[in-house]
């Protein structure tokens, strides 16, 4: 049963009034107008939990008055006192007179808001329709009891993926479910792409660079003697390529809501920033570089200290959770428990698909996720610590075992206080209800789940995530590859696997790639050969008419989506055509605007106070919370930057440099640009307008016109 | 010259994806275009317009909270109370000497007798148009969060900001221009989480702009190019549209490369719209001093250039080079909100004047606040020097003032009790002022929702009532 969330900090919250009412109407059997119920539950239900049920409810042992107001029949039997709502009759509701402070002075604090207060004249007058039925407002107290667990396990991502059986001749399995789809909605796939735009996605695609002209050349004589041979070569190459960790890395950053400071800075304190956040990051790359198992990479990012106590080697890892935000006001309990509220929802959403955080407040209105469940994972933050560890023996530490400066630390957590949490109902720090015990969520658990033993339970919450049991792990996971690779996820909602999220469009095919993932040791790399070696990855991106009338949005995969490349991939791009790209792996974080900054974009410095302006503009997530998935917009400021930014501007100068330098003729100049930006000559008639446009302009701006072009931008 | 292929694009992707399209026309107008009005299935956008007052906002924030009772809160009881603790528990006891009488008379102007106090003598000839909240209050007494709640409709840093939400709902007025723009010398406490688009597509973003130099080459990042002349750019340009256009024929003019195209185009129509909506220079010297030639009284001005080009929400911070937040008057506050107040008076009765003049008044809202109000009692570092005598944050009660825009002029509302503690009578929450606001522009504040993280959000979160009473 829904109701309407009253929740003045969750941030997870959402109104669905007519879901609610309608719901409220199958479940209660009256068949009361639509929206007399819906004025009961979008204005009086509301304002009875915020206003009256501290004292009259019979979640209170003391129900003051002797009057309930949380069912129907204890608002109209009353308390001591008589009738509190006689339906119809505002007179003779003691309701109203107390709401009105004309003989009881209801709620006591203050008098209620007047058009609440005409709200609940209204509503008796229209003869307090109330579908509440004898049980307690499941607001304040449905228990996990009242749910059926062996219904809610049915859900699709809380079964098991399972492996299908195919045809012996397959030759590759996601082309098998893929070309089956395709069949059977007789949708005529496109042919493979060119080898030009086949090399271009691929080189984006695994390290988020251009193939330089060597490699391109490379890459087209193996391709006339052999295409699958060189495919293969250059997967292979690419996938063992320093450079495909920084690549991938940003995703993760993207999920972990990877930052190096805070939302609010109060004066010049930055006592809260991490300066050495970075270390995090760096491991990031350097387990996709060397293909940590994704269930390793998992345990160590929560758990490193308690499973490796003797090695501190990859404590690095803990910044998953030890960069997270810190809120202002941290000595106060409802603003850690905001800060509980952002582990339990990157640990959720991040790694599970699951929006475990809606159920802070009150039970999750979709999933079967009891309030219970969150403070079970929230109990396990709750006892742990954002701990500056020194960093090395030099660095000065304070009492309690923080280094004195931040500079000096590694930004990770460690147990402490290791205790279980009271669920707060609806939320509020001030009400408490019973505790209980840290442990693994219900649903996802076979029986009752056990409490954890260990500390904080870290280790075993890492376990269990991390475990070829767990239904959903594998399969987020996969599904966000598959997102970066195809632009569009086979769940369309990657970090919502429940009941409000998405169908895989490909069931059965999420569930053999997640299987076979598990089953070759959590291999990304495996994972990742897995996908572009199919011939799904391959296909051309061109429209057709036919299938597009069948299938415009291409949920069946006929065609390779066309790709805006990310700010990474494009300003990687550019520095890499003008020559000055620089190959250093690691170490603090810079502006990626700076003319002096040549690093990879991934090293950019990750604000939650002030996202650089170039990220900012062109999408980059905010690190004040997990993203489930970049969003892309195409605006006049992001051109205007193109345009006119004393980056790009430089960046063109830099580039007619370097073909200047290289190439003699004009010709050959054109030649050169087109073959370094676009892995192809210049067609006759291209070469006629960039010379009439040179015969007026200089070089700088024609190398100007070639970066800000939308084949450099877009990716086939 | 494009043919019939169309991107497929669901409606849900067409909100997100929102380039120059979405982004000018806002949810309403696209929604209209798609003819998605009306059948919309999630949250249920299809009844979001009421019918619109205002078409834009200029928000006039004082940085630091304005004391309400040196105002536009008179209380005379604090002469009776000077000196007495406040109690209640809300209340401990205060830092200073007990409740402190404001030195500063109040006096009735305009047709209706709005009463201010006399460090408002400008805005006293605008009285008939001003609408004067006397019963704000808010969650928390701390700057942070405060501002969060005033802009962002919560404490923790993670939600849209009002400007943000307008420009996601109403989209642009003004192609050639951002329809959200914070105006600030440098930059607020709490910074760029105050214009935020957070979860929003990233063009609702406020477009911030540092007044601290007014030279417009300074003002708008990359408006101009460097060296090129305009003439030389368009030849740029025309290769590059060139270029694209036949990248585009080679991939059957798929939308999306038809996007980056429009998006180019109108980039190199704004420089020139910005540079002469973000000039002041052009502006007489008369009215130049009529605002005043403070940061703030220029920013004023120059809000009113962007208002009248059509900026959806233009907010201007009073802040100061030297103070984040020069109204947080813990010491001094007497003579601090006389240098104040005389700066601000003078700039927003301006504005509204000026506003008038143009006939922009009448659907433009002006909205004068800060982000909690002061205490009626005193703080003190030293015993009894009066001089220096300062007042703390206080929330649970403060003035917040709206001027045309569709809300009634000449009309006070709202009540604080005795001395000024609380809001007591037509209590009115920030939720319930952006509950108003958006209202007024048209947009049912628990109908403006986007679906993030499997949940719809809203500006108000789940509180929030329209205050009809204020609405003329």
């Amino acid at each position: 049963m829904l109701l309407t969330c009253k929740t003045p900090l969750n941030r997870f919250c959402s109104l669905l009034l007519t879901a609610v009412a309608t719901l409220s109407l199958v479940s209660s059997g009256n068949l009361l107008a639509d929206e007399k119920v819906e004025f009961f539950e979008s204005k009086i239900r509301p304002a009875l939990i915020e206003h009256c049920y501290r004292c009259h409810s019979q979640e209170y042992s003391e129900a003051k008055g002797g009057l309930t107001v949380d069912t129907r029949n204890g608002i109209r039997r009353g308390g001591d006192s008589g009738p509190a709502v006689v339906p119809g009759k505002t007179d003779e509701s003691l309701l109203v007179e107390a709401i009105n402070y004309e003989s009881f002075e209801m709620p006591p604090k203050s008098k209620l808001p007047p058009e609440t207060i005409a709200h609940f004249e209204k509503w008796i007058a229209m003869g307090a329709p109330d579908p509440r039925d004898e049980t307690v407002d499941p607001i304040v107290a449905r228990k996990a009891a009242e749910i059926d667990w062996e219904e809610a396990r049915q859900h699709w991502s809380f079964q098991s993926p399972q492996q299908t059986t195919v045809p012996d001749e397959t030759e590759n399995r996601i082309d098998y479910f893929v070309d089956k789809r395709l069949a059977e909605e007789d949708i005529q796939p496109n042919r493979p792409a060119d080898d030009k735009t086949l090399l271009r996605r691929l080189y984006f695609d695994l390290i988020g660079l251009p193939p330089t002209i060597e490699e391109s050349q490379e890459f087209f004589e193996l391709a006339k003697v052999d295409r699958n041979q060189a495919l293969r070569t250059t997967v292979n190459k690419l996938l063992n390529s320093p450079r495909f960790g920084e690549h991938w890395a940003t995703l993760w950053l993207d999920i972990s809501r990877y930052a190096e400071d805070q939302a609010h800075i109060v004066g010049n304190n930055k006592a809260l920033f991490f300066p050495n956040a970075y270390r995090y990051r760096d491991w990031v790359i350097q387990a996709f570089n060397l293909d940590l198992p994704y269930d390793q990479f998992i345990k160590l990012q929560l758990a490193a200290d308690l499973l490796t106590p003797e090695d501190v080697s990859d404590d690095a890892a803990l910044g998953f959770i030890g960069l997270g935000p810190k809120y202002y006001r941290r000595s106060s309990p409802e603003v850690m428990a905001d800060e509980w509220e952002d582990r339990v929802d990157v640990v959720s959403r991040g790694l599970l698909g699951l929006t475990v955080a809606c159920a802070r407040c009150h039970d999750h209105k979709f999933d079967p996720i009891p309030t219970e469940d969150y403070y079970a994972l929230a109990g396990v933050f709750a006892s742990t610590e954002m701990w500056n560890r020194p960093i090395d023996e030099a660095a000065e530490v304070k009492k309690d075992g923080h280094a004195e400066d931040p500079e000096q630390a590694l930004h990770i957590i460690r147990d402490k206080n290791v205790h279980d949490l009271n669920v707060l109902i609806r939320g509020d720090i001030n009400t408490k209800g019973e505790i209980v015990p840290r442990r693994y969520l219900q649903v996802l658990s076979e029986g009752t789940p056990q409490p954890y033993t260990q500390g904080s339970g870290r280790l075993e919450l890492a376990d269990q995530i991390a475990s070829l049991d767990n239904p959903l792990t594998a399969r987020v996971i996969v599904n966000r590859i598959w997102a970066a690779y195809f632009g569009a996820p086979l769940v369309s909602t990657p970090s919502n696997f429940g009941h409000l999220g998405t169908s895989p469009s490909h069931p059965q095919l999420l569930d053999d790639l997640a299987f076979r993932f598990m089953e070759n040791g959590w291999s990304l790399k495996w994972l990742h050969n897995e996908i572009v070696t199919s011939n799904a990855y391959q296909r051309s991106s061109d429209l057709n008419e036919k299938a597009m009338a069948a299938d415009e949005a291409n949920i069946n995969l006929w065609r390779m989506n066309r790709q805006r490349m990310t700010v990474e991939q494009w300003r990687d791009a550019v520095l890499s055509a003008t020559g000055q790209l620089e190959s250093a792996i690691g170490g603090p974080s810079m502006e990626p605007d700076s003319l002096e900054e040549l690093r990879r974009t991934v090293y950019s410095v990750r604000s939650r106070f002030e996202l650089n302006p170039l990220l900012a503009m062109f999408d980059f997530p905010d690190p004040n919370a997990h993203s489930a998935r970049r969003v892309e917009t195409t605006t006049p400021l992001q051109k205007l930057f193109v345009l006119n930014s004393p980056f790009m501007v430089a960046q063109a100068d830099k580039f007619q440099q370097r073909i200047l330098n290289s190439a003699e003729t004009e010709e050959e100049q054109i030649d050169l640009a087109y073959q370094i930006l676009f892995h192809r000559k210049p067609e006759p008639d291209e070469k006629d307008l960039a010379q009439k446009f040179l015969a007026t302009a200089d070089w700088t701006q024609f190398a100007q016109v070639l970066l800000a072009s939308n084949e450099f931008l877009i990716i086939d | 010259m494009f043919d019939s292929f169309t991107q497929p694009v669901s409606r849900r992707e067409m909100l997100k994806k929102s380039a120059t399209g979405f982004g000018s026309v806002g949810l309403i107008g696209a929604l209209q275009q798609s003819g998605s009005l009306g059948t919309a299935s999630a949250g249920t956008v299809s009844q979001l317009d009421v019918l619109p007052k205002a078409k834009r906002v200029i928000f006039l924030f004082m940085n630091g909270a304005p004391s309400h009772v040196d105002t536009f809160d008179p209380k005379p009881a604090l002469e009776k109370h000077a000196g007495q603790q406040p109690s209640g528990k809300l209340y401990k006891p205060s830092k200073g000497s007990g409740f402190m009488p404001s030195p500063f008379k109040f006096a009735a102007h305009g047709k209706n007798g709005v009463v201010m106090s006399e460090l408002f003598p400008h805005m006293a000839q605008c009285a008939d148009d001003l609408c004067v909240i006397r019963s704000m209050h808010t969650d928390v007494p701390n700057h942070e969060p405060g501002l969060l709640m005033m802009h962002c409709g919560n404490l923790q840093p993670i939600r849209p900001c009002l400007g943000s939400w307008m420009s996601y709902g109403l989209g642009s007025e003004n192609q050639n221009l951002p329809s959200f723009v914070a105006l600030c010398p440098g930059r607020p406490v709490v910074g760029p989480q105050l214009w935020s688009s957070s979860f929003l597509p990233g063009e609702h973003q406020g477009v911030a702009v540092d007044t601290n130099n007014l030279d417009v080459e300074k003002l708008i990042a990359n408006i101009q190019h460097p060296s090129l002349t305009r003439k030389e750019q368009r030849t740029q340009l025309d290769l590059l549209l060139e270029l694209n256009r036949r990248h585009a024929q080679q991939r059957q003019n798929e939308a999306v490369l038809n996007e980056h195209i429009q998006a180019m185009e109108l980039a190199y129509q704004m420089q020139s719209e910005a540079s002469q909506a973000f000039d002041i220079s052009l502006e007489s010297e008369e009215t130049r001093r009529m605002y005043g030639e403070t940061p703030f009284g220029q920013s004023c001005l120059l809000a009113r250039r962007l208002c009248e080009r059509g900026v959806r929400f233009t907010q201007v911070y009073y802040v100061t080079k030297n103070g984040k937040q020069p109204w947080d008057t813990h010491t001094r506050n007497n003579q601090k909100h006389r240098e104040l107040c005389a700066d601000s008076d003078k700039a927003t009765a301006a504005l509204l004047a000026d506003l008038k003049v143009r006939g922009l008044l009448e659907d433009t809202l002006v909205v004068w606040t800060g982000e909690f109000g002061r205490t009626p009692y005193s703080q003190m570092d030293k015993k009894e020097d009066l001089e220096k005598a300062g007042r703390d944050h206080h929330h649970t009660a403060f003035t917040t003032l709206l001027a045309g825009g569709g809300v009634k002029g000449g009309f006070t509302y709202g009540k604080t009790d005795e001395v000024g503690m609380d809001a007591v009578e037509n209590r009115v929450h920030v939720h319930d002022l952006h509950a108003t606001i958006l209202h007024l522009l048209g947009l049912d504040h628990e109908k403006l929702t986007y679906r993030y993280s499997g949940r719809d959000f809203r500006l108000t979160d789940v509180h929030g009532s329209v205050v009809n009473d204020i609405i003329a």
